[in-house]
């Protein structure tokens, strides 16, 4: 198979290579350790080449399981960057434009309503998955994603402020991704449009 | 050391070894962790602890009630957070 696709316009590696290759293999490391336990909850680690690594989604709560979207992500310069992450296509592993993804990664987010009880909240959907036009490649508007840093909406908060948290962490990444765009998942869901018109009988000769 | 149990917490991937109090609620776990990992950016209260299928779990809750086994792996990871 072709290698995977660069997840952002390819970025000059700047940091030494040394070192960010030896934390992309930490973090490559840590989630082999722990590999059985993430295949459990649908997760399949395809590609591992720095730069980049592809990870599978898969619902095994749904049946037939569906896998649901590919995860790129390119470490590049990491870990004086953040890594940039995108879903993309698990079979071609082309990033997906927003009109064609599986998932926006809604999170529900409590919105007191005006004039309501004391306590009364909606919840409000918020998609994590951001874009501007629907044939744009959309980016996980989350602290610690690459994306998001060099966003000019987010200059007030600086990767430096996530950095020693492990908020770029491969573990820590996949993670907001299936909670919000796997584990919702509730099963399948047929739509069927039936159409009314008039039936004919044979035309008479 | 009865009422003692080891636990496997895997912050952000990372995995450390914590002894933890049966008798304690399980947030106490977290700080232990998160010290042990030098992971000291963000307060406890932007974690959250899930169990090897993912579920959430109450942090309000003794550690005894949940009945892990020893060495049972829990995943500890900072929250998404509100984007925008």
């Amino acid at each position: 198979m072709a290698d995977a696709p660069a997840a952002t316009p390819a970025e000059p590696q700047y940091v030494d290579p040394d070192v960010s290759r030896r934390k992309f293999d930490r973090e490559i490391a840590d989630y082999r350790a722990l590999e059985r336990d993430y295949q459990q909850r649908g997760w399949f680690l395809v590609e591992a080449n720095y730069p980049t690594v592809v990870v599978l989604l898969a619902a095994p709560h749904v049946s037939p399981s569906p896998v649901v979207t590919g995860v790129l992500f390119d470490y590049t310069n990491y870990d004086a960057q953040p890594p940039s992450v995108r879903l993309v296509n698990p079979f071609t592993r082309e990033p997906y434009q927003a009109n064609q993804l599986p998932t926006t990664l809604n999170r529900g987010i409590p919105h007191s309503m005006p004039g309501a009880p004391d306590g009364m909240q909606m919840l409000v959907q918020q998609p994590l998955m951001q874009w501007y036009a629907p044939t744009d490649i959309p980016f996980l508007c989350l602290a610690g994603v690459r994306e998001y840093h060099n966003h000019p909406g987010h200059s007030g908060d600086s990767w430096e402020l996530h950095r020693p948290t492990g908020a770029g962490a491969l573990v820590r990444l996949l993670e907001v991704i299936h909670t919000y765009g796997v584990a919702p998942l509730a099963g399948w869901k047929v739509n069927f449009n039936p159409q009314v018109m008039f039936g004919w009988t044979e035309p008479p000769t | 050391m009865a009422d003692k149990i080891i636990l496997v917490v895997v912050v952000n991937g990372a995995p450390t070894v914590v002894e933890a109090n049966l008798n304690a609620p399980l947030r106490s776990i977290i700080g232990k962790a998160l010290e042990q990992t030098s992971n000291t950016g963000q307060p406890e209260e932007n974690w959250e602890l899930r169990d090897g299928a993912g579920q959430i779990l109450d942090l309000s809750v003794k550690i005894g009630s949940f009945g892990f086994p020893a060495d049972t792996r829990l995943f500890l990871n900072l929250k998404a957070g509100v984007g925008g």
